[in-house]
């Protein structure tokens, strides 16, 4: 076994350990901190043009061998396991939650308060935001102010959304350009985005993953980085109050046993693999809450066709963005929902057979095509906030198990009885605010579907204030060990009802001071 | 071990191309490359796929554009390379079995078809006979959606659903340079797409 020091080992490497990295060399600097990552490197850049385009070509996978193959679970669990993590495909979407989202406990009697205020989560967006390279614009409504300016001009709305935001504003809906950590100048050493239609594979590097900060801090040598190696288990000491050691297999190196020892260690893995990664230690757990209330957010989207003139492919990875539903009267029926709407061809491509079942080919396919196009359409979309029962869990499942034995991760979500309650009228709602968008300029809506799963997973390690109801403290410091640290996703009592990448990264900057403490 | 498993299948995949009958395929010399292991097809004869073309592509597009981007599209394709993943896929799939594996055998039928209709082959036959043709191997086929990319039912619909999956085509049908799957920059796209070129006899589409 070879055994490794450090003064901070982070396990994990995907978007949290990224920043936090970065943060902590910033704070303790010649501190040696190491990341320690199961999947590979993936650090050609040079080689993601041909990646992008074999994806578009052939549908392979733009991220080639970032994943490992025994390394999985049941339920909505990403297959990325690489440096980078899920943050390499992510589409640079970074709302923010609400204040509402901190307090549902205390104003709704719903769910839990999160043990942090709004004003001091607020400061670490701006960080993350900061860090990241996020281009965007103040947003409309006075709740959503901001201490600090987007660190970039918003990306250019596309003749496409600058006329969906037309529509869309007639229904006295207010709409904005998505904030996204895709540059719209050069920042950080990265290009300008040159609106490439595929964000999950950015050739130009516009759009923020991790790889760049792993790169940048291992070339400043402020970092050691190990991939492909799985950390299997934490170790505590005697008396259960610390970490002692993280003992894993380096995949590299033929399954060769491996130890890293160090004051402190952070948890970084994710929703999934941090909880999983305590369970199968037996640690952090006095609780009995790893694993659970276990989070994410709902969501029903739908098709409006409406009447404009639309080019479906200027850029479709972006979107307008509503906050009008963040927030809920307490007096009121409880829903809370983002809204989106983009640009959309769905249910418009071409078709071999026409509405008679006519087969069509050449000239008259073509001409079916255009007919069938020439209104416009948009797709719309809604998360909306559901709260998790304590039995929303990642479990250990014994009947599936990798190469090292170990048992793998099963996540089954479930809803607390008031998300139950109020589900039919939530739905209710969020069609409502649909057909108020089509009736808003002779548009009709083409279908509405639901979401069968929790989108932008978390939780598992819910922070919190007493030791008794969570795992870990508001900046991730685990009740039962006192340098033992969970950051990012897994922290969250609640999923919010927008995209939560943002929150993930600000939640592990505001940790980054206090684990840097030891 | 899924790995393992599936160059196993790889190489099942290539002992049988070799032996196939109809449509000889022949493994790279190189062996498996990075993602994928690449199969040197013989592709279809461009004028026969011309002749296919004129059937299943518009007049107004540019059909040897189409024909040769489909033949590339061939050449290029990869058994076994790892596609696309996101949440909640537990499962990594493989690009199948190369579509133009089923080709040769589609082609020889259309041969033998049009040779029955007294032509000197499907090349050579009449339009509106190499039109009947594709119709009925399309129902013999029992296609009934346009795929997004091929697939392998037919040679005829590969190549009308890959050219109809293409931003040339959706440039067509807008009647405007979208250039979806180019890198295009911020510039300018606040403004609609630039009415495309007047092609010599096609009428203008522009909207």
């Amino acid at each position: 076994m070879t055994t490794y020091e450090a003064d901070i080992c982070v396990i994990g490497g995907g978007i949290s350990a990224a920043m936090l990295a970065q943060k902590l060399a910033e704070l303790k600097p010649g501190a040696a901190i190491t990341v320690v990552e199961a999947g590979v490197k993936i650090f050609d850049f040079e080689n993601r043009a041909k990646y992008r385009q074999r994806s578009l070509d052939y549908g392979e996978n733009a991220w080639p061998e970032d994943f490992i193959d025994d390394q999985s679970g049941a339920g909505i669990i990403s297959r990325t396991m690489a440096v980078g993590g899920s943050a390499l495909h992510w589409g640079g979407v970074t709302n923010r939650f609400s204040a509402e989202d901190l307090t549902l406990h205390s104003r709704y009697g719903l769910a839990a308060d999160w043990p942090l205020t709004w004003d001091d989560l607020e400061r670490h967006y701006c960080e993350a935001e900061r860090r990241l390279g996020v281009s965007g614009e103040p947003g409309p409504l006075p709740e959503d102010r901001r201490s600090e300016p987007y660190p970039m001009p918003p990306m250019p709305l596309s003749y496409n959304l600058a006329v969906l935001k037309q529509w869309a504003d007639k229904s006295g809906i207010p709409f904005q350009g998505t904030p996204q950590a895709k540059n719209t100048q050069p920042y950080d050493g990265r290009s300008v985005c040159l609106r490439c239609n595929t964000c999950e594979i950015c050739p130009t590097g516009a759009r923020y993953s991790p790889d760049f900060t792993f790169k940048q801090l291992l070339a400043a040598k402020k970092i050691t980085l190990h991939d492909q190696t799985l950390v299997r288990r934490l170790v505590a000491s005697p008396d259960r109050k610390r970490i002692v050691a993280a003992r894993g297999v380096s995949r590299a190196r033929s399954g060769e046993e491996v130890e890293y020892r160090a004051p402190t260690f952070v948890v970084a893995s994710g929703y999934a693999w941090s909880p999983h990664l305590l369970l199968l230690s037996e640690v952090a757990n006095s609780s009995g809450l790893v694993g659970t209330y276990m989070t994410g957010h709902a969501f029903i989207g739908g098709q409006i066709e409406l009447d404009a003139t639309l080019y479906p492919g200027m850029n479709e990875q972006h979107s307008l963005i509503s906050r009008q539903y963040f927030r809920c009267a307490a007096d009121a029926p409880f829903v809370r929902h983002d809204l989106r709407v983009w640009e959309s061809s769905a249910g418009r491509d071409p078709r071999l057979k026409d509405g008679s079942g006519t087969l069509l080919l050449g000239d008259a396919l073509l001409a079916d095509w255009r007919q069938r196009t020439k209104r416009g359409a948009a797709r719309v979309r809604a998360y909306y906030d559901v709260h998790p029962s304590a039995d929303s869990a990642l479990t250990l499942d014994p009947s599936k198990k990798n190469r090292w034995g170990d048992s793998l991760p099963a996540i089954r979500h479930a809803l607390d009885a008031p998300t139950q309650s109020r589900a039919a009228a939530t739905r209710t709602h969020i069609r409502g605010v649909f057909d108020l968008l089509a009736k808003a300029n002779n548009g009709r809506v083409l279908n509405v579907s639901e979401g069968n799963y929790l989108d932008h997973p978390s939780g598992g390690c819910r922070m919190g204030a007493d030791p008794a109801t969570s795992v870990c403290d508001s900046y991730g410091r685990t009740h039962d060990h006192a340098n033992l640290f969970v950051v990012g996703s897994p922290t969250l009592p609640t999923g919010g009802c927008t995209n939560a990448t943002l929150t993930f990264v600000a939640l592990t900057l505001r940790s980054a001071r206090e684990i840097a403490k030891g | 071990m899924a790995r393992v498993t599936r160059r196993g299948a790889i190489k099942t995949l290539g002992a049988a191309a070799a032996a196939a009958p109809v449509f000889r395929l022949k493994a790279e010399a190189a062996g498996r490359a990075p993602g994928g292991f690449r199969l040197q097809a013989e592709v279809p004869d461009s004028s026969l796929l011309a002749a296919i073309a004129e059937v299943v592509i518009p007049a107004e597009a540019d059909r040897k554009a189409a024909v040769d981007a489909f033949i590339r599209w061939i050449r290029e394709y990869k058994e076994g390379a790892d596609t696309d993943h996101g949440y909640g896929n537990t499962r990594v799939r493989a690009t199948g079995p190369s579509p133009a594996r089923n080709y040769g055998a589609q082609i020889a039928a259309l041969e033998s078809a049009a040779r029955a209709a007294n032509a000197a082959g499907f090349a050579k036959a009449p339009f509106e006979v190499r039109r009947t043709l594709v119709e009925r191997a399309i129902a013999d086929a029992k296609i009934e959606r346009l795929p997004s990319r091929p697939t392998g039912g037919h040679v005829a619909t590969d190549l009308m659903g890959h050219y109809f999956a293409s931003s040339p085509a959706s440039d067509l049908c807008y009647g405007v340079a979208i250039g979806r799957d180019q890198c295009r920059g911020l510039q300018g796209s606040d403004k609609a797409p630039a009415p495309l070129p007047a092609k010599a006899g096609s009428h203008g589409n522009a909207r």
